[in-house]
């Protein structure tokens, strides 16, 4: 059949139509993946043959040679399209290249809100894959790849059901139950016939067969009517049981092509044409300060093979934080009472998941519905939940007493340094532990960690101060360029070469805020002007010590390798964290325009990367935990019963409906937006067992854990990251901005608290960021 | 291949979602590539992609049989014959060769298939271009 291997593990082979930049070649192999697969083959093709064997022949003979060339047909489409589905690449986008969110980095938010048709719609950062994530795109914690049209991932394929390969799965589904249908009732007539000799060989093969569909019959034809009901809906599995589906569009189903890796035949030589600058032009550039030339001389150049670098370690991404280990003052609500029988499940089978949470499926079928109102409150709650895992490093203008300690700064540096980024996380998660109970009231009242400005005044500074020194360049005008890198830029020249960009962006952030908070802006900006140059500096002041707090707090790519006081870290630690955070989230702000009310919490956190000498920083943007960490970690989640009910298999309908009528009551009763997530996952689906991602669940575990009583209950579960990764406490989920209590703003999903300073930027495209001011 | 030159930056066009979630990108011209290209040059090569996605994803007869031919077949079909998205796709990998060979080399960038990117971004690394002093 032809179809490409959806676990190609290495760069995409030429059958696969998205090569992947890069697929971990370290990945464990784990014999129970293919248990079911195996086992479903088994018990097709063995009944299948027994059934021809023994039933077909008396069949053909008594009645018409049809039967047995029918089924045979049947069988036939059966295990075509079971091939293609199991075969067949979903859809999966491969890993961004470093240089794609090089500027992004720490800088970025967590969501990125575009228009289509109208309808705004969050995308979420995926710190695996290193993008955001298209629409209806979600990432499959068994495949560790993102899929496009995340449908599920099925176990019996062992494969992600996708975009590309969805149509395959739904004929098989459907011949499949056609095929078992036959299969059973010829064996009925073959029994009737039989009834006087049912000792015979044939008679007891072929009520065994009989016995074997019979068993599968009900939850096949359940999933296939399922699905029939999902196409007739154009949702996705992962949109139905996340939320109520929304909006979405009907895709085309288009296949991609396999692609052959071909070497480029195009020779660059400079001198190189230029196009005729225009007086206008040319004034502009005078205008400009010559900001654009001293960002590109500042510019690091990095030099690429010219083959589009698909090194397997520089995607890598780095694994987050596990932020939201301790959430403060978890009240486990109501709704989470029903749910623990499928918490058990859950936690009963903690598959290998790798690191990315199902978070963004979440999240992005969350977007889906209605433009996030309700979704993003979720979102927001969890992204709150996240920072609030370790209130202490976020807060930047709290003091971290505990942080301050050289030594443990030392020692996170020192960590931080290492490597990898699981170990980095295992140990951010045990640093959170032993500190999370400190941070707990801290936690409570500030908002989330990665805003360093708590008081929204200074994530405006940073966004002005950023601003300031490339106003005069203000020839450019256009709004803000989305483009690039499609997420706001840092001002500083941090990546080299998105400087001209970041200028731009500067000018037009300063043209839309219009408030002026200039000392910390100008710190900050000052400060900010070579994140990528001066990693020590940053480091500096960054105080944050244990690696979680720090991952949380910086966007600096620069850890706290040396307490030594840098050039711009003059401030005391905290303050940089401002600073740091500032800056990340500044420019959220400022190229944030407004989109729907909740996503109100631009930048999460900007993880301070693990050392300078990293190719680039770390993304705190996720609060995606390592998986490694969040598997090791597990045990801390376990306590907390899954939010919403969401169950990992979908073989108990019942169950999951029963689960899910008592989470809709409890967001109900919450007042919540209760998009019917992970609860309304189970209901309809039938046997399939269509394994849904621990982490998804680990995530409405964490959030329902969070989030209490809180209204968004239901809905944060969807947007609950991955196991390990500790989604904010919903009371912390309120955006950056300081004044704005967060209950306040959990409250009411749909209510934008622009008085609170929200600002929202449209970007090109209709990309719209949020902004916190 | 090597590259003769090295690379100061690469410019990212995302994708276009105001007409939905077809394939389409940005038209707008990046501040990075002001002084490298015209911006009609490179709008015009945009709106030709976003023409050819838009054309490959075009559900018509074509495809339609398609579908059904490789169903009835088990889908061997698939071994003997293209798919018209695959052709159209082929097609604008030809039409990005060429527009780097005439246009986008000689000022020293180069334009990378989004489709190696997943149709996400359209990819465009801007050379160092040594002759001029910065």
């Amino acid at each position: 059949m032809p179809g490409s291997s959806s676990k190609s593990g290495g760069r995409g082979p030429s059958s696969s139509p998205l090569p992947h930049a890069v697929v971990p070649s370290s990945r464990p192999l784990r014999p129970s993946r293919y248990v079911p697969v195996s086992a479903a083959a088994f018990f097709l093709v063995g009944s299948t043959t027994l059934f021809f064997c023994f039933t077909c022949p008396w069949l053909s003979e008594r009645f018409s040679v049809a039967i047995p060339v029918y089924n045979g047909i049947i069988f036939l489409f059966v295990l075509a399209n079971f091939c293609m589905a199991t075969f067949m690449d979903p859809g999966i986008f491969p890993r961004a290249e470093e240089d794609e969110d090089k500027e992004d980095d720490f800088r970025a938010p967590l969501y990125k809100t575009v228009e289509i048709r109208g309808i705004q719609v969050r995308m979420k950062w995926c710190s695996t894959c290193r993008f955001y994530r298209p629409p209806r795109c979600s990432h499959c914690s068994v495949c560790d790849n993102c899929v496009e049209d995340f449908d599920h991932h099925c176990p019996w394929v062992n494969n992600c059901i996708g975009r590309r390969n969805y149509r395959y799965f739904f004929l098989f589904l459907l011949s499949l139950t056609a095929h078992i249908m036959a299969v059973f009732g010829f064996g009925l007539l073959f029994i009737l016939y039989h009834r006087q000799n049912i000792d015979r060989l044939h008679a007891i093969v072929t009520l065994a067969v009989m016995c074997v569909a019979g068993l599968f019959f009900i939850p096949v034809a359940g999933l296939t009517g399922f699905h029939i009901v999902l196409v007739a809906r154009g949702r996705t599995t992962n949109e139905q049981v996340s939320r109520m589906g929304g909006v979405t569009d009907v895709n085309a189903l288009c296949r991609y092509l396999g692609r052959k890796k071909c070497a480029q035949s195009v020779s660059l030589q400079p001198p190189f044409l230029r196009p005729q600058l225009t007086e206008a032009q040319l004034a502009a550039k005078i205008l400009d300060n010559g900001i654009q030339g001293d960002l590109r001389c500042c510019a690091h150049c990095v030099c690429f093979s010219f083959h589009p670098p698909e090194c397997s370690l520089l995607n890598k991404a780095p694994p987050t934080p596990t932020m939201y280990k301790y959430r403060p003052t978890y009240s486990p609500g109501k709704n989470h009472t029903a749910l623990t029988h499928a918490y058990a499940n859950q936690a009963s089978q903690q598959p290998g998941f790798r690191s990315q949470p199902s978070l963004d499926r979440r999240e992005t079928s969350s977007e889906r519905v209605g433009g996030g109102g309700g979704g993003e409150r979720r979102e927001v709650g969890r992204e709150g939940g996240g920072g609030g895992g370790i209130p202490g490093y976020s807060l930047g203008g709290r003091s971290y007493p505990s942080f301050s300690d050289p030594t443990v700064l030392s020692g996170v540096a020192s960590r931080s340094s290492s490597s990898t980024h699981t170990s980095a996380g295992t140990v951010h998660v045990s640093e959170a532990t032993t500190t999370s109970a400190s941070f707990k009231s801290l936690a409570n009242q500030t908002p989330p960690p990665h805003h360093p400005s708590r008081n929204g005044s200074l994530s405006y500074d940073s966004l002005l101060a950023g601003g300031d020194e490339f106003d005069k360049g203000v020839g450019v005008s256009s709004a803000a360029p989305d483009v690039s890198g499609g997420r706001p830029c840092t001002p500083a020249a941090g990546g080299g070469y998105s400087s001209p960009f970041l200028s731009s962006q500067q000018r037009e952030a300063e043209m839309q805020s219009q408030s002026t908070q200039s000392p910390h802006h100008h710190h900050r900006s000052s400060h900010h002007h070579h994140p990528f140059l001066h990693h020590s500096s940053s480091s500096t002041s960054s105080s944050p010590p244990p690696p979680p707090e720090r991952e949380r707090l910086l966007g600096e790519p620069h850890l706290p390798a040396a307490p030594a006081g840098q050039t711009s870290a003059p401030p005391p630690p905290h303050h940089h964290h401002h600073h740091h955070h500032h800056h990340h989230h500044s420019h959220h702000h400022h190229h944030h325009s407004s989109s729907s009310s909740s996503t109100s919490r631009p930048p999460r956190f900007a993880a301070p990367h693990a050392g300078p000498h990293h190719a680039y920083p770390y993304r705190t943007r996720s609060t995606d935990t390592p998986l490694g960490s969040s598997s090791t970690t597990h045990p801390p989640r376990s306590p907390h019963p899954p939010p919403l009910g969401k169950s990992l298999s979908y073989s108990s309908a019942a169950a999951a409906e029963m689960q899910y009528r008592l989470v809709r009551k409890a967001s109900a009763s919450a007042g919540a937006n209760a998009a019917g997530v992970g609860g309304g996952g189970g209901g309809g689906m039938g046997g399939g067992g269509i394994q849904v991602p621990k982490d998804e669940l680990m995530q409405m575990k964490s959030l329902s854990r969070i989030n209490g009583g809180q209204p968004f209950s239901s809905t944060s579960t969807s947007s609950c990251s991955a196991p390990s990764s500790p989604c904010h406490p919903v009371n912390t989920a309120a955006p950056p901005r300081a004044a704005c209590p967060s209950p306040a703003l959990m409250l009411s999903p749909a209510h934008k608290p622009q008085g609170s300073g929200v600002k929202k930027v449209t970007g090109v495209g209709g990309t719209t960021y949020e902004i916190s001011v | 291949m090597r590259q003769q030159a090295a690379i100061t930056a690469k410019v990212f066009i995302q994708r276009d979602y105001s007409s939905g979630t077809m394939c389409q990108f940005q038209t707008k011209f990046p501040s990075e590539l002001e002084n490298r290209i015209d911006k009609q040059q490179f709008e015009e090569t945009v709106r030709a992609l976003n023409n050819m996605y838009a054309e490959a994803e075009k559900l018509g007869s074509q495809s339609y049989i398609e579908g059904c031919l490789a169903c009835l077949t088990a889908y061997t079909v698939f071994l003997c014959m293209e798919t018209h998205y695959e052709k159209v796709l082929k097609k604008i990998a030809k039409y990005i060769q060429e527009q780097n060979d005439k246009i986008y080399a000689p000022r020293g960038l180069l334009l990378t298939d989004p489709i190696e990117r997943g149709l996400r971004v359209v990819e465009i690394t801007i050379f160092e271009d040594r002759s001029l002093t910065r």
